[in-house]
């Protein structure tokens, strides 16, 4: 009996040492906090079975976060090649079969379901930026390299940028950004690459469509246009500054309710719960970030290979990014570009993208145990 | 090993990576903390505003009554199609839609969003009042396709009588973004009516109540989301007046086709029966909003048709006057000339010849007779025996010159003259010869029907009452201060005016048989006496004397004291006269049918109207 205990004991410590709790808490946490949400902004709105249906896409998330968890990243790394050339094909074919919604063709239809490519390749690219950089051996990138990460990145956000999703095509450069930067940049290369994007960015400005230009000026200048293009931007900051500590109470959020706010299921659910749950509230959830990002560099911390570190970094930047911007928008200090908040947001693809991409991260810690020949 | 240690630098750069989004975290809580708590207050009033929007709900006004109790202003309930203002885009749709559905014209609403400049932007404007049945349900039928429209029940005055008591009641408008700023309507907001003139301006306060508010919250599209607790309408509180209805119908009936106007008070309370004025208007017309076109009428209207001619002009009080010359001659004690002058039909003061209204004179004359036939030369005497001081004296104790203190609003002073006066504005002494033109109610001298109402009524039962037009009960009414005159006087007089009326004096056309009416007449001359030969007979039929006829009754027990005046038309005695004929008639007939006197009347409607 005793024995027994012992050694169920034992394979329970076991398991759990594969796991960060601190980690595993705040991604419960965070989930939670976004069903809460998305149950508060159907209360009053038309599509009342978005609730049940992140439920479902949470739970599959989580299932793909364990087996990604329990499997080796490094069989995922090995076919990472593969894993980009597959997400480039399903780019092209959103462009040529895809299904425009709010303006961007950016959906594919697959038995019913409503698919966005775009997200998925977010985690061929991580796969893809460590799997090149892993077999690095120098102490700096060369230039070919860089230029090589340039053009495995510049590619897919073209091609969704064409897809008219500029927010998404955004997203994709942290990855390779961060990566480069932990791979290890001379301080001339990080100095001309800086040059060479304040440069691009007057051609960048260029090739936005005027709507995009607009949304940018009116996140600079709120009152220029308090009623049109700075609308959603102004209202969402109505929305949380009259929350207050501990803000209006669920279902109360009325600004968010009763429509002022646009999105609150999806991109400006930091606003819904915000203004429902106050300084308190959204405090919380920039605290649970913090500590999921802190728990994954220090993750990092326990890999046993550059791959495992570079793999954490994408995702730590990738993560990081969206978090970033996508409340930064609601908070009234970045243009409000449609890009989702991990976790929190409502969304199949973006929440299978994101915990698939914490799966890759906790199978790089759970394998550091493990002692491979240099 | 090599690969080891550079692992460990990258493992510190992933730190530090980690870092910087601490920073960029820090920078993000910051930026919430100031605008959920620093910036609370602000954010909080936007966010209502946008969310509430509060519907006024217009309080009723009082009702007001007559002094029988019956309803001389009510309310009836109309449909005003108010409108929000929205977004640009949403503003401009409605606003086209209202244009195309034909309901405002295109000039009408840019003017009524010009005029309501003032309101603040959650304030709704009325864009059109009373609404056809039709249209509300056009309109409600549309509700939902346009949000920023509503309909709203709102109370308007009604003048069941129409134009009977215009001048009394007044009437209600718009407050002014002007009128606003003064303290007597700081309770009042943007969009309230208020009262403009009458009663209705004087006893605002008391009449108006006080708004409620619905306060419901709408979506971001302005469509109802759900209602907050509303803020409880108080109705105005009603408003009884001393007025009698049926006296006033008289009243007005009598004036109709001159321009005058006819005061009815009860002679011991103060207590206006009736206050006519002619020509007159309707109120109704400015309970909805009136149209420019008829607001321009209605002042260009060469009768002035707002003034309440009782109170709020002034006229020369002709022979009428000669009442305070004889008061003021028996009280000073001047009897020799009293009993014994001889009118000539003119006479000589001071190298000017003035002329009697009788010009083969009235021979030898006493007081009596003189006040029975009018006769001027016999008052050119007494006033020259009086000079300047004493008359002016003894007509401010009679309230001539000075306003009555009535609760009504714009009223008059009027004028006396005196040597003070003449020194200070125009600079030169006090010639006695004014005086003789002075004794007979001619020249500087200026009083309002009013004015004559409380002197004759102090002729008719010695107390110099306050004229009032809210009902009050007796214990609590204003009684007169007795007048400090010698009875044996006032009855000398009294005699007078009784003989006037009823031994074929000057005033005969106002006798009633059993009634006892006593009265004097007065004719007015409106230019002088050389002009007047030089006029052509149209420009004399516009100049002709103002007709004063100023009366109570009955003799012994006064019970109604009636100032008649009638602009440019002829004699007292032919044109006053026969019209408080009319009045004097009215009143004698309701109280021969109902046997009761005109108070008792009242104290029993006092009680019904308690119960």
């Amino acid at each position: 009996m005793i024995r027994l205990e012992k050694s169920l004991q034992r394979k329970a410590i076991r398991f759990w040492g594969w796991f960060d709790l601190p980690f595993i808490i705040s991604v419960v946490a965070l989930a939670g906090i976004g069903l809460i949400g998305i149950y508060s902004a159907t209360l009053n709105g038309p599509s009342f079975n978005l609730f049940s249906k992140q439920m479902v896409w949470l739970l599959l998330g989580g299932l793909i976060f364990f087996f990604l968890s329990l499997s080796d990243y490094r069989v995922l790394n090995d076919h990472a090649f593969t894993l980009y050339s597959v997400s480039i094909v399903g780019l092209i074919a959103v462009l040529l079969f895809g299904v425009e919604i709010h303006g961007s063709r950016s959906w594919i239809r697959l038995a019913g379901i409503s698919l966005q490519p775009s997200e998925f390749a977010k985690i061929s690219l991580v796969l893809v930026v460590a799997r090149y950089l892993s077999g690095q051996s120098e102490t700096y990138l060369s230039k070919t390299q860089i230029l090589a990460l340039s053009c495995l990145i510049l590619l897919p956000t073209l091609l969704v940028m064409l897809q008219g999703d500029l927010g998404t095509g955004i997203t994709y450069l942290p990855i390779v950004v961060g990566a480069m930067f932990v791979a290890g940049l001379t301080v001339r290369i990080a100095f001309t690459m800086s040059i060479l994007i304040l440069l691009s960015s007057p051609l960048a400005w260029f090739t936005l469509r005027g709507y995009q230009q607009q949304r940018i000026l009116a996140t600079l200048n709120p009152s220029l246009d308090p009623q049109g293009v700075g609308y959603q931007t102004s209202q969402s900051v109505i929305a949380i500054g009259s929350s207050g500590l501990t803000g209006k109470g669920f279902g109360n959020g009325f600004q968010s309710q009763l429509g002022f706010v646009p999105e609150i299921h999806s991109d400006f659910v930091y606003a819904l719960l915000t203004e429902e749950w106050g300084l308190w509230g959204g405090g919380l959830i920039l605290g649970l970030y913090f500590i999921l990002i802190h728990r994954l560099t220090r993750m990092g911390g326990h890999a046993q290979d550059r791959a495992g570190i570079l793999l954490i970094t994408g995702v730590t930047s990738l993560l990081g990014f969206h978090i970033l911007i996508n409340i930064g928008m609601a908070l009234g200090i970045c243009p409000p570009v449609g890009i989702p908040l991990p976790l929190l947001s409502y969304g199949g693809s973006s929440t299978i993208t994101f915990m698939s991409c914490l799966g890759l991260a906790s199978s790089v810690y759970r394998r550091r145990f493990v002692y491979t020949d240099p | 090993m090599a690969i080891f240690q550079d692992n460990k630098n990258l493992m510190e750069r992933l730190n530090w990576l980690g870092w910087v989004f601490s920073f960029i975290f820090l920078m993000l809580f910051l930026r919430l903390w100031y605008l959920s708590i620093a910036s609370f207050e602000q954010y909080d009033s936007i966010a209502r505003n946008n969310q509430i929007r509060t519907l006024p709900v217009p309080a009723p006004r009082g009702l007001i009554r007559d002094r029988m109790g019956r309803v001389l202003v009510e309310n009836t309930y109309g449909f005003d199609l108010i409108m929000f203002r929205g977004k640009e885009f949403e503003t401009k749709r409605t606003l086209r839609f209202l244009e195309k559905s034909f309901l405002v014209s295109p000039g009408a609403i840019k003017a009524r969003l010009l005029e309501t400049n003032h309101y603040n932007d959650y304030q709704p404007v009325v864009v059109k009042q009373s609404l056809t049945l039709a249209q509300t349900s056009f309109l409600m039928a549309r509700h939902s396709d346009y949000p920023l429209l509503d309909i709203l029940e709102r109370p308007r005055r009604f003048y069941p009588h129409r134009t009977i008591a215009s001048h009394v009641l007044g009437y209600v408008g718009e407050v002014s973004s002007d009128e606003l700023k003064r303290d007597v309507f700081q309770n009042h907001r943007p969009g309230d009516v208020i009262g403009k003139s009458g009663t209705e301006r004087k006893y605002n306060r008391k009449l108006s109540g006080q708004n409620g508010l619905r306060r419901i919250r709408v979506n971001s599209k302005g469509r109802p989301f759900k209602e907050l607790t509303p803020i409880d309408v108080v109705p105005g509180q009603e408003l009884r007046l001393t007025i009698d209805l049926e006296l006033q119908r008289a009243a007005e009936k009598a004036l109709t086709g001159h321009t005058g106007a006819i005061v009815a008070m009860d002679p011991k309370s103060g207590e206006i029966l009736a206050s006519a004025s002619n020509p007159t208007f309707d109120p109704n017309d400015f309970a909805t909003k009136i149209s420019k076109m008829q607001w321009e009428n209605l002042l260009s209207h060469s009768g002035k048709p707002l003034q309440n001619r009782t109170i709020q002009n002034t006229y020369a009080p002709g022979s009428t006057f000669k009442i305070i010359i004889a008061l003021a001659s028996l009280e000073s004690g001047l009897t020799k000339s009293v009993n014994n002058l001889f009118c000539a039909g003119s006479a000589n003061f001071y190298g000017r010849e003035y002329f009697c209204s009788f010009k083969q004179g009235h021979g030898r004359i006493n007081l009596t007779s003189a006040l029975k036939y009018s006769c001027n030369v016999y008052f050119y005497f007494l006033g020259r025996d009086l000079g300047i001081d004493r008359i002016q004296d003894f007509s401010q104790k009679f309230g001539l010159g000075q306003k009555t203190g009535v609760d009504l609003p714009g009223e008059m002073s009027g004028f006396i003259p005196s040597r003070d006066w003449k020194r200070k504005e125009i600079k030169a002494p006090w010639y006695p010869g004014e005086t003789i033109s002075l004794s007979i109610g001619q020249g500087p001298i200026l009083v309002t029907p009013l004015q004559l109402a409380v002197l004759i009524s102090a002729v008719a039962t010695e107390k110099l009452v306050q004229p009032h037009i809210q009902f009050s009960s007796p214990e609590k009414g204003k009684v007169g201060q007795t007048t400090k005159f010698n009875t044996h006087a006032l009855n000398t007089i009294r005699s007078g005016l009784w003989k006037a009326v009823n031994q074929n004096g000057t005033g005969q056309a106002a006798r009633i048989k059993g009634f006892e009416v006593s009265g004097k007449t007065g004719t007015v001359q409106t230019v002088g006496r050389t002009t007047l030969k030089r006029l052509t007979s149209i420009e004399k039929s516009k100049f002709r004397p103002n007709a004063w006829f100023i009366g109570y009754a009955p003799f012994d027990n006064p019970e109604i004291s009636i100032v008649v005046l009638i602009e440019n038309s002829g004699s007292g005695g032919a044109i006053a006269a026969p019209l408080a004929h009319k009045v004097f008639e009215a009143f004698y007939s309701q109280k021969f049918n109902s046997n009761l006197s005109f108070s008792d009347l009242a104290q029993i409607k006092t009680i019904e109207l308690q119960k």
